[in-house]
């Protein structure tokens, strides 16, 4: 009986009570969990992209040498891989096994032989299970990001994720680790939503400690959290002291400094290459992504009655617009997604065009080459697969390669301003239905 | 008007693009792409043995010597160009070409009487790479830098039986190799996909603990079939 209830509550606090109550629902929810997880177990260890090998491989720096400094440009996402391959090396000795493939130097060798390892699936299958957990917390959270009253449609918004094409591509064919920072910012929105304004703010900084994304967003809390002018300033600093904190160790750590590496990293310039040259040759410029944000976060700043609905909406503008706008890897289309998924049980049109962004996505996989397309596949048969012409070089053989992936680059850029244009539209009927004109 | 199943769109559309890449590929024989695949070709046909390289359009020397104890009674050249160079005596081919950009794919076939072996000698840029010699079939590579093939070795490769070519030999050698992985995680997915039927196909169903018993005895039986199978194919 006892165990009864201790499920019933779990139930309910995972479920949330509305669905866990509504027996049609609770199946449903159920329902859609097993697919979902089926086609990421389909996925599970048969694929991954190399930066999956090179992120463990960092981790078996630490955990294998003792090295903490591994990691210099992303050291809490290097320490929750360390700790997550001391765990799994401590159950599964197959693990251990992998120590001297992991610590090899040498990338081109240390991933052929990892490919060619007749364990490769459980390695690549632990390696993302990781990934899978937080996935599932993700799910969870997505199911109380919105719609308190509306079971029916918390339902469709955890349907979105589980069944979203870029989550699925992202984590379990790419296998890339953006979910972690994801769902430390869905836990900051959930607390924003709750008004905890400084465990929001505080959780945010985390996020932005472990991926810079998040940063996009913080001028959004703050604008929406903030009562007075006190809490303006204290949330900002308290929004960049995650990155501060992360400054701070690096500088004293291994005496150098991580927030002006970062700067000077290829990834930034991503953020400032689309610019506008006022004069040619002059170094007059205007970065346009820089200018278009600053836009986007006075068009927020400007609503007088802010909800949460709207942050989430603001959140998604900004995430397509840096997608639209700026050069970027495919895993930074998961940042846009959770902002997405509410918008979708809103208005249904849009998940079309997110389909479409994830067929564009696959075909901008051409940027890379080789890397991202046929070697994927690497642990199902590493020479097969490595002799095996690539799209790139097929491609090529009609068209100049890069000019035709910009085509459909051109192309994801358009529906994704389009997708922003009819989101912002989408805020201004919310904004004329409930507010009654309360922008300036 | 009735609709097409998208379903079958999907496969029409895979069919055409398969049949698309294999009418640009260079030959029947060993399936290649000119411009696009890289290394030598090598098979028989019609009594013929056919020999070409192609790179992804970039300016590589291919050279060569190919000996025989029978005698070459023709030959044939298939895309070359003057700066390219073939000399055939009675018992050796030695060729030499270039490819670039412009310059896909360069070959030569030959027919060939009484032999008991073909010796071959063939380079890349001046250097081996056997991983690039395809011997009747892709990545069907020779082990040593001049190799010899046998008169029926082109028939034998053409009774491999699929589950020994790649990438289906590496693939199911992992999966029997690690035994462990393979029959837990085909465990865990096929109590998922139970699971599944039991809250959508079993739903309705008044004695459901029977259909859920039946599912796990297919399962345990489907994964000592997967074994028996694995172990067949892998041996």
């Amino acid at each position: 009986m006892k165990a009864r209830l201790f499920f019933d509550n779990l139930g309910r606090a995972l479920l949330t009570r509305e669905i866990f109550e509504n027996k049609n629902l609770s199946r449903r929810f159920y329902k859609y969990f097993l697919i979902g997880i089926l086609v990421r177990l389909v996925f599970l260890p048969f694929l991954y992209m190399r930066d999956l090998l090179s992120i463990y491989q960092r981790a078996a720096e630490t955990v294998f040498a003792g090295n903490f400094g591994s990691d210099f440009y992303q050291i809490l996402t290097n320490y929750i891989h360390s700790a997550y391959l001391f765990v799994i090396k401590s159950i599964v000795p197959a693990i251990s096994e992998f120590s001297s493939i992991l610590l090899e130097k040498d990338t081109w060798v240390s991933w052929i032989s990892f490919n060619s390892s007749y364990n490769v699936f459980t390695a690549v299958a632990l390696f993302k299970i990781l990934y899978l957990l937080f996935d599932i917390a993700c799910m969870f959270l997505i199911l109380r990001l919105s719609f308190d009253d509306e079971p029916e449609n918390r339902l469709r918004a955890f349907k979105f994720w589980i069944f979203n094409p870029i989550v699925i591509f992202v984590l379990y064919v790419f296998a890339r680790h953006d979910i972690i920072g994801v769902f430390v910012t869905l836990v900051a929105l959930l607390l924003a939503k709750k008004n905890r304004k400084y465990w929001a703010i505080i959780i945010l900084a985390v996020g932005i400690a472990i991926r810079f994304f998040p940063i996009m967003i913080l001028p959004l809390f703050v604008f929406y959290l903030a009562r007075s002018r006190k809490d303006y300033i204290v949330l900002s600093l308290t929004g960049i002291s995650g990155l501060l904190s992360v400054e701070l160790f690096s500088y004293f750590y291994f005496g150098r400094s991580v927030i002006f590496s970062l700067l000077n990293t290829q990834f930034f310039n991503y953020l400032l290459k689309p610019e506008l040259e006022l004069v040619t040759g002059s170094h007059g410029s205007i970065f346009i992504f820089i200018a278009v944000y600053i836009i986007i976060i006075l068009s927020f700043l400007h609503i007088k009655n802010k909800s949460f609905d709207l942050l989430l909406n603001y959140g998604a503008i900004i995430y397509l617009t840096y997608i639209s706008l700026c050069f970027f890897h495919p895993q930074y289309v998961l940042w846009a997604v959770p902002f997405l998924i509410v918008i979708f049980v809103r208005r249904k049109s849009l998940i079309y065009y997110h389909w479409f962004q994830f067929i564009l996505v696959l075909v901008l996989l051409l940027y890379w080459g080789p890397l991202v397309t046929n070697f994927i596949f690497t642990p199902i048969d590493y020479r097969f697969f490595i002799y095996l012409p690539s799209p790139n070089s097929i491609v090529r053989l009609f068209y100049d390669d890069a000019g035709f992936v910009n085509i459909f680059r051109s192309v994801f850029a358009g529906v994704s301003l389009w997708m922003v244009y009819l989101i912002y539209k989408y805020n201004k009927t919310m904004l004329s239905n409930k507010l009654n004109g309360g922008e300036d | 008007m009735k609709m097409v199943n998208p379903g079958l769109k999907i496969i029409v559309l895979v069919l055409t693009a398969v049949l698309i890449l294999t009418l640009f590929s260079g030959c029947r024989g060993v399936f290649y792409i000119p411009g696009a695949s890289y290394g030598y070709y090598i098979w028989e046909e019609d009594n013929n043995i056919y020999v070409e390289w192609s790179i992804d359009r970039k300016e590589s020397e291919f050279e060569g010597r190919i000996l025989t104890d029978g005698k070459i009674t023709a030959y044939n050249l298939n895309g070359w160009e003057e700066s390219d160079t073939i000399k055939v005596e009675g018992d050796k081919i030695e060729f030499s070409a270039a490819l670039d950009d412009t310059d896909y794919s360069d070959g030569f076939s030959f027919a060939i009487q009484d032999y008991t072996y073909l010796e071959f000698d063939l380079k890349m840029n001046g250097g081996y790479d056997l991983s690039r010699i395809n011997l009747g079939g892709f990545l069907e590579n020779p082990e040593e830098s001049v190799f010899r093939i046998g008169k029926g070795y082109f028939g034998q490769l053409g009774e491999k039986p699929w589950y020994r070519k790649h990438p289906f030999s590496e693939f199911l050698g992992k999966l029997f190799s690690n035994k462990y992985f393979t029959f837990v995680y085909l465990f865990i997915l096929g109590a998922v996909i139970i699971e599944i039927l039991r809250v959508t196909v079993l739903a309705g169903r008044k004695r459901k603990i029977i259909g859920m018993a039946i599912s796990y005895a297919v399962l345990v039986v489907a994964e000592i079939g997967i074994y028996f199978i694995l172990r067949f194919l892998v041996r």
